[in-house]
Formats: C-alpha cells, structure tokens, sequence
C-alpha cells in the first residue's frame, strides 16, 4: 500500500493515478464494449464457430489417411511420366514401379503429411492450425525489398477477406467529377456496400441464404433446401462480412478472424461440396471443408484454387468447364445462376493462357495475400495494389505478333486497341445482358423463382461493345475514354451504353416481354421495350438535360485523360426497385432483394421489403450512416443533393419505389478468354463491321477510310495467292 | 531518285533510329530538298506508317524495329516538304510491300549533293562524308557498329536543324540523347568511363558529348562528324575552361547567336558566361559588381558634370 499512498499524497501523483485509469477505462470500453454496441447497431451476431468436417484423427487414422493422399499423389506423377502408347497392364506395373522411388515420394508426396506427423496436428481447427507455423510471411516486393508481416493481418486487412478499400488510388470518377477517394473524407468502397444489379442484392443483406426448392422431379410436396448468397465465394466464415472493417477503429472479432478459410485457396483436394450454408443457433452461415484430408493437401497455388471461385464470375456457372459447379454440394446444394456475368472462362479450352499451362499468379503477382487486379478498371471492385500492373505489354512486350506476314501491320493497331479487342472474339453465348428482377419466372426443373434473363449473348456488338478506354471510370461502372482526337462526338454515357438499337436484341426483348405478360398482365410490352433499350427514356427531360450537363462539364476531363484506346466491354442492365427519393441523372439507389423470399415466392416486392427491414439496411436510412458516408457515395453517384433518409418501407408497404432499369449499362472489362488468333481484319474494316467508327468519334472522312476495305481485301486476296502458290 | 548507289559507304540498314528531334549545329542552308513537291500528299504510307506501335521483332538481334513515323514530327522536319516517293522506291505505296523493295537502300549524300546550291554551301555533305569515313563509328570493327550509317543517328522522319531561340538546355539533352540511346555504359554509374570527369552530371547537362568527342574545329566551322574514339577525346579542361575555349565555340556560338537575338550585344559582351578555371562564377557577385561599377562611373560623372557646370558659371560670372 506504501507506494499508492505515496503516490497519492502529491497532487501530481494524484492526476498521474487518474489519467492512468482513465486510460485503463478507456481501453477497456474499446476492447470490451465497443464491438458489443458496434454489433447491436448493425443488428450482427458474431459468436464461436465449429465446423462439423473438423475431426480428430487418431494416429492410426492419420496414417491410413496419409498413406492414400500419398499414393494418390504418387500415381499421379508416375502415370503423368510413364507413356500411355503401351499395353495398359504394362504400363500399370511400371507406374507401380515408379511411384515407390525414392525420387517419386519426395517430389510428389504432398510436404504437409510430414509437418503435421511431427508436429502432431491430428486435427484441423482453421487458421489456428496454420498460425503455429506460418505466424509470419515473407513478402517480396516489386521493388527487390522483403518484408515480414503477420499472416493473420495481413489476410484480414486484404480485399479477399474485407470486400472494400478506402485507400485512394481508385481509378473511379463519381459523376460529379470528383476521383472517388482522392479527397479527405474517405468512404469505404467495394463490393462490401456496392449494390449491383448482377447478384441483385448485397453482402449484408445477401450474405447466407437456405432456400426452400420444390423441384418438379422431387416426389410430391418434398422441400429441398438450396444455398444460395455472397458469401459463398468470400472467404470470411462468420454470419455477416467483415463489416467492422468499414470503420475507421475497431477490428473484426477474433471469431471472425477464426472463420477465414484459408484451405479454399492453398489446398489442392479441398472438397467443395461443403462450401454450402448452414444453420446454426446464431443464424445462417457458409460452411467450410476443414477435413485433415484438405489440411494435409496444401500445396502452392494454382489457377484451380483461385476459380473455385473466380470461375463463377468468369466463365459462369453453367460453363461447361467449371469445376465448382459440378461440386455443388452433399446436402443444401449452391443455386447455380444461369445467366454468366462475364462469358470470359479461364481454362484450358477458351483461353490461351490457361492452355500453355499459366497459372493465374503469374500474371497477378500476388505481395503476401494481397493480389494486384491491374491499373485499369471500371468495376469499383475495391483493389489491394492500385498502382501494380497486370497487362498483357508486361510479357508480351509492345511487339507481340511475330508469327504473320503482317506483323509490324498487327502491332501498329495496339496503338489504338487493346490486345483483348481482337483476341477475345466472342464471350460464352450464356453471358447476360439485360436481366429483370422485378419480373421473376419459375424455374421447375430446380423448383425456385429465378430473376428472368431477357437478353443472353455472347457475340460482338450485342453481349459486348467496343468503347474508349484509358483506364478510369464512373462510379457505376462504365469505362472512360475518348478518341484521341479529343472528340465531344464521342460520348458512350449518351450512346453506346445507354441506348440498344440492334433489331435483333429489340426483337428478343419484345418477344421475352411478350412472354413474361402472360405471367405479369400489368406489363405493358411496349414501354417495357423501350424502358430496357432506351433506358434514357425513363429521365425527366431536366434530369436528362442535367445528365448531359454533368458529362460535358464533369467527366470529359477524365475521358480525355493519358491514352485512351479500344476495349471491349461487356455490357449489362438490369431491372430493379429503386429508391426515387435518391434519384439523380445517372439512377437511384437500387434496393437490394432478400434471397429467400424472392426464390421461394417470386413477389420481387415482398423479397425488397424483407431485405430493406435488415437491420444495416435501417441503419443506412438514419443520420450517422447519412454524414459517415452515404452523402459522399450519394455525391459520387451524381445525386446533388445528399442522402435523403426516407425509409422506403412504411407500414410494411413499399413507399417512393419504382422498378426501373439503370439509366445506362454498366460496362464491365473482359481480360480472359483470349484466343491465341485475332480477328480478321474485315471483321472491323469493312462497312457492316463490328465498331462503330463514327460513334467511336471518328471524323466522318476517317471513318470512311477506316471501313475501307481496300486493304483489308488486298491482304485476303495476298494471302489467297500465297496459299495457292506456294512461295519460292 | 531511289537509285543512289554511287554513294554506298553512307548506306545500310538503319538500325535502332534515333527517335525524337534529331539536332545538329550545323551551318547548313535549312532547306536541302532533292525535289521539292508543291502538294505533299503522303497519306497513303501515312496510313499505316502513322501508327504509333508499327513495329516488329527482328528474329535475327531479338530487338524490335520501330517503323512508324511520327507525322508531326515528319511535317516539321528538315525533310516535312518532301512525298515519301521523292526519297523511296513509288512501289512502296502497294501493301504488302513487294519484297525486292526490302534490298532498297538511300544515300543522304548522293541526294543532298544534287542541290543547285551545293557548291555554295560552307560545310557539304562531301566534307561530313569525308569525316565520317575517319569517325570512329565507321572505323571500328565492334560488332555493333556494323553497317553504321546516317539513319543510325539521324531519324531521317524527323531531323531537323536547331534554330536560334530554341533552349540551350534541351539541344544538349537531345542531342546527347542520340548518343545515349545506343551508349548505355555511359548511364550506368558503376561503369562509367567519365569517372574521371568532375561534375559529371552538370557536363551532361550542358555540353553535348560531340564538344569532346570531335576534333578541334575552326570558329564559325560546325561540329565535324568525325567522331573520336575514347583516347583521342579531348581531356583537357582548359580547352573549354578558358577566356577563348575552342571546344565550345560551336555551342557558344550557338548560345551566343541566342543571346544576341533575345538580349542585345551589349549584355552578352557583359555577361560572358566562360568559365575559367578558378574564377567563381556567380551571377549575384557578377551583377553586384556590376552595380557598383555602373554606380561608380554615375557617381564619376555627375561630379564631372557638377564641375563643369561650376566652371561655366565661374566664366559667365567673370563675362
């Protein structure tokens, strides 16, 4: 007690004592008691999480399980090297030969049977388990430098676990002229709190879904029940993302942080049959296979592990070559969405690249758990390495094409066009364009209400477009750029992507309109077709007239930017309730949808209702959410006037609401799926091509000569007489 | 007019052109044009020479070969007057090019020795000829000057003469761009043959690699193309850090043309901007100086002046 009281007998020491507890207190209530009121504000649970694939292995089970994931793995190596041209028993006895050298059981033996046996890990229990060894990482920079970080912050603090970023360095432009998060009021931007008409909702309100499926093969009345949310492809365990993150203090629970599922991306046998929701005392949540058989298979990282997930997005999930669609699941299979959100598919049979055996990391060099998505993008899709490239140039140089007569001709348009212009031809035919929430269709084969795909393609000039591109855009997305010559004729927000002229798409459109009336009686065919290919028609001629206002005097300065040159885009609206009280020239703020009713009821306005009572989504309707940051997002979004707080739903009742398509298309850059042969040059250069030269802002005389087909013949006809003749 | 093989020491494949303004201090007449064409219409090459990217990789070095042309660096250049035919074969125009045209070769010499006003000239295409068959780039049996040629330094698309007015500064960077593009030790520090130089960087900066590496010329005479090896460059300080420093007299020259077309005569006789060896140069010292002599003969006549003016009224008041 002697040093206590002797502190307490000055009045220095006193306020030394106090400050001291106060500081105490302090660290307390932030440890203790803020993430308990940051929890009950967003209406989230976190709580202890347990996976039932976690199993303790005696040692006799390990053994027996280790001796397989080796055999296995040896087999594998032995029958990649022995010859298949010989009698197959033959070769049998040989790969059997093979796979006990020595050499075979230390090369191809997955290395972590060895770790574990000495180490004594029996069980898998999530990121603990890594943690004992790999507490830190090695990170090689681009600039020679290595860094030691903590694994565990370094994947929190990476966009794969957290969805968002509001670091500058954005490539995005709101529509008030403004580099989204160059100023000093940051907001956290990403897929977190972007809502977007592809997924219909978004990850607070769309994390975890069970759907109840009635399936037409399914005997009479039996319910099936189907999973279905964001978090299926997000790494974060827990019942809710990582939303604490959004928040310039606090960090995510520990039992969040225990959720991460580290086997989904660094093991090679993960089983993705258990990446489905469950239900548990808390709520809704993604299961995880955190079986020894996954723990035991961790190797490096290849293009497999990352299109578990990316594929969806990619190539889709109908695509024929999509592993993860054909592993949907033991119980509470995963909805598979029909329509694609790009048709760009990695694998060896559409892209090159994937053929000739590259791995996704090599092009995105990742820095520890951070991968670079490139400079150039328009998604708003938060980015880890803003400033690291990822192009095409870095490998193949400014002189790629080496293998044609015309190679220096080839090579003199990269000037203008980027190499994805000519060397994706065409996107899966499944790729979605127009997509209507509002007027669900049933689906019987799978007993769910899906959103109703009015429009699929994947062909030149209606799945995708050719547009300007320098490597901004807006903050919904669409590409920004402008021809060289600096044209005011260019201008695609007015044009291109707001505007579908195609005979063809109009008269697809018509007949799905026409289709879905007999369902929905109140739809009027006509304004249906002209609300989704002339989206601009939904505007009030003084927001029209201010949309052209804002483009002219706020984001020609970013079109004109650097160098712009030509890119295709695929090209996407869709049909959804939006919030008119925050409307501006560009759109509203689209409501997001609640999985379960829409699917299982299709009232597409009962699912908005349910969706928009989620607690955060209330929270987003009130003041502090207001000046935190939807008055900035709102500002970005081209609505002057700020957050408007009118909670759209009274009395259970849908107040200030309207189904609308997005007053232009969104644009989204296309990278994979490249073909090692271009097109051809009358595929552009002729007068019925597939660019629009003049929309493109082109000079009438320029564009004439570049629809000249002079050339362009000269070469065919060249090539013809070579081919005739071979040459001396 | 493509057929110049007479003149075949200056011809060749141009390997790696220099790119951007290719610049000589020369006293050059500024228009040397073979043909002159009223209408130069040379869209049709422009077409796709215009391309920013038209290139490709040379299977046999692995390097790529730029072929475009930059149309405004081309118009405004020494050779902007001329149609593309006026100096290549007219069977260029056809696409893919026929490929006898590949063994096409182009004499600067022969052309610019057909002007009507070549005999006048100070400095002709003969005398650089001359000078460059004793250059150590046509001399030299390294390997990579191997078929060197005036398209090795001089872009013929884009050349031009520097022009009074132009800045000083920029001429040197450009000009030793030229050399660097190829010389790339030089920019490595660590094997840096001009170890031995002080300032290294502030030479760089402002005299160009020619001043040393050609020999002595006359005053009035521009840079000759005789271009010396490394050990018979000049090392000698003394002969630009003088009263009367022969190396730089070319660029001086230049400078001095500058400074009398923006400032006068009288501030360039004022403030010569030799550097001799030992003198501190600085323009604040300088002016002050300046200042205090300008005060001093102010001072000296006003009294001068004060005392005539005394001695008229003595007079008038004796008168």
């Amino acid at each position: 007690m002697k040093p206590i009281q002797n502190l307490l007998s000055t009045p220095a020491g006193r306020r030394l004592l106090i400050a001291v507890l106060v500081l105490i207190g302090l660290t307390l209530a932030y440890k203790l008691l803020y993430p308990l009121m940051f929890e009950s504000y967003v209406g989230k649970t976190n709580a202890p999480l347990t996976y039932d694939s976690s199993k303790r292995l005696t040692d006799a089970e390990f053994e027996a399980l280790a001796a397989d994931l080796s055999r296995e793995a040896r087999y594998r190596k032995a029958a990649s090297i022995v010859s298949t041209d010989q009698e197959p028993f033959a070769r049998q006895v040989k790969i059997e030969m093979l796979m006990g050298t020595d050499s075979v059981v230390r090369d191809s033996e997955p290395s972590h049977i060895k770790y574990f046996r000495d180490a004594g890990i029996r069980r898998y229990e999530g990121p603990d388990t890594c943690l004992t060894c790999h507490a830190t990482i090695k990170i090689d920079h681009p600039d020679g430098t290595v860094a030691t970080v903590g694994t565990l912050e370094d994947i929190v603090d990476s966009v794969h676990f957290k969805f968002q970023s509001d670091s500058g360095g954005f490539s995005t432009y709101g529509y008030d002229g403004r580099q989204v998060n160059s100023g000093p009021h940051k907001i956290p931007v990403g897929k977190i709190d972007r809502a977007c008409g592809i997924p219909g909702s978004f990850t607070w309100t769309g994390w975890a879904a069970l759907v109840e499926a009635r399936p037409e093969h399914a005997p009479e009345g039996e319910v099936q029940l189907r999973s279905e949310g964001c978090g299926q492809c997000h790494i974060g365990g827990n019942y809710q993302p990582a939303t604490e993150k959004m928040m310039p203090i606090g960090d995510v629970p520990n039992e969040a942080k225990e959720g991460i599922d580290c086997l989904i991306c660094h093991s090679t046998r993960y089983d993705m049959n258990q990446r489905v929701v469950i239900r548990d005392a808390n709520g809704l949540r993604w299961d995880q296979d955190r079986s020894m058989r996954a723990a035991l298979t961790v190797g490096p990282i290849r293009s497999e592990n990352c299109l578990r997930c990316h594929q969806h997005n990619m190539g889709g999930d109908v695509y024929l070559h999509n592993a993860a669609a054909q592993e949907i699941g033991y119980a509470h299979q995963r909805i598979l969405h029909r329509g694609a959100k790009r048709g760009n598919p990695f694998s060896p049979h559409d892209d090159a690249h994937a053929a000739a055996g590259l791995q996704c990391t090599d092009c995105h060099r990742p820095s520890g758990h951070k991968i670079p998505r490139g400079r150039m993008g328009v998604d708003l899709v938060a980015n880890d390495l803003p400033g690291q490239e990822v192009s095409c140039e870095s490998c193949h140089s400014q002189a790629p094409h080496n293998n044609s007569e015309h190679k220096a001709l080839l090579n003199g348009h990269i000037a203008r066009l980027a190499c994805e212009t000519c060397h994706i031809e065409e996107l899966q035919p499944t790729n979605v364009v127009l997509r209507d929430w509002v007027h669900p269709t049933w689906n019987a084969e799978e007993g769910i209400w899906e959103p109703t795909d009015v429009y699929l393609s994947g062909e030149p000039g209606k799945g995708f477009t050719f547009l300007w591109f320098n490597g901004n855009g807006t903050f919904l997305a669409n590409a920004l750029g402008n021809n060289p010559n600096k044209s005011d004729a260019y201008d695609p927000l007015m044009q291109q992507i707001a505007r579908i002229d195609d005979p063809e798409i109009v008269a697809a459109v018509r007949a799905k309109a026409i289709e879905l009336k007999e369902r929905y009686p109140e739809i009027d065919v006509d304004r249906y077709v002209e609300m989704a290919t002339n989206p601009l028609s939904q505007l009030s001629p003084e927001l029209l007239e201010k949309r052209e206002r804002m483009i002219q005097s706020n984001l020609r300065s970013a079109m004109n930017q650097g160098e712009s040159r030509i890119y295709p885009f695929k090209r996407f609206n869709a049909m959804m309730y939006e919030d008119m009280s925050n409307q501006g020239p560009f759109g509203a703020m689209i409501l997001p949808f609640d999985y379960k009713t829409y699917y299982e009821t299709g009232d597409s306005r009962a699912a908005v209702v349910k969706a928009v009572q989620d607690p955060i989504v209330r929270r987003m309707y009130q003041e502090p959410f207001k000046l935190y940051m939807m008055d900035e997002f709102m500002a970005y979004f081209g609505v002057t006037d700020g957050w408007q707080t009118l909670y759209p739903v009274v009395d259970g009742k849908l107040v200030n609401v309207e189904p609308h398509w997005m007053r232009q298309m969104g644009t989204l850059m296309v990278n994979h799926g490249i073909q090692g042969s271009g097109r051809d040059c009358t595929d552009c250069h002729s007068p019925d091509g597939i660019m629009d030269f003049s929309k493109l802002g082109y000079t009438p005389e320029r564009a004439a000569e570049l629809e000249d087909v002079d050339i362009a013949e000269q070469l065919t006809s060249d090539e013809m007489s070579a081919q005739a003749t071979p040459s001396d | 007019m493509s057929d110049r093989d007479s003149e075949s020491r200056l011809t060749g494949p141009a390997p790696a052109l220099a790119a951007g303004w290719l610049l000589i201090l020369s006293g050059l007449a500024p228009n040397l044009a073979c043909a002159e064409s009223e209408t130069v219409d040379n869209q049709g090459c422009l077409r796709c020479h215009q391309m920013a990217t038209l290139a490709y990789r040379d299977p046999g070095t692995g390097e790529i070969v730029d072929l475009s042309i930059a149309p405004m660096a081309l118009s405004h250049s020494a050779h902007g007057k001329l149609a593309c035919s006026d100096c290549h074969s007219a069977d260029f125009d056809r696409y893919p090019h026929p490929k006898r045209l590949k063994e096409e070769t182009l004499s600067c010499v022969g052309c610019h020795e057909d002007q009507d006003d070549a005999d006048q000239r100070l400095y002709r295409f003969e005398t650089i000829d001359e000078e460059f068959e004793r250059s150590v780039h046509a001399t030299s049996d390294h390997p990579k000057a191997a078929g060197f040629s005036c398209h090795s330094c001089h872009d013929p698309h884009a050349f031009r003469n520097s022009r009074v007015g132009e800045e000083i500064r920029q001429i040197v960077h450009d000009d030793n761009a030229i050399c660097l593009s190829c010389h790339k030790k030089v920019q490595d520090p660590l094997r840096d043959p001009h170890a031995w130089l002080p300032k290294r960087e502030k030479h760089r900066e402002s005299v160009r690699c020619l001043d040393c590496h050609t020999p002595l010329t006359e005053a009035g005479q521009p840079v000759s193309h005789r271009i010396l090896a490394a050990e018979d460059s000049n090392r000698d300080c003394v002969n630009c850090h003088s009263k009367e420093p022969q190396l730089l007299n070319r660029l001086y020259q230049y400078r001095s043309e500058e400074d009398l077309a923006s400032k006068g005569w009288v501030s360039k006789a004022v403030f010569n901007e030799a550097y001799v060896v030992g003198m501190s140069r600085s323009p604040l010292i300088d002016r002050l100086a300046l200042a205090v002599i300008g005060i001093t003969v102010l001072v000296l006549g006003a009294h001068g002046y004060g005392r005539y003016r005394a001695y008229r009224r003595e007079q008038e008041d004796q008168a």
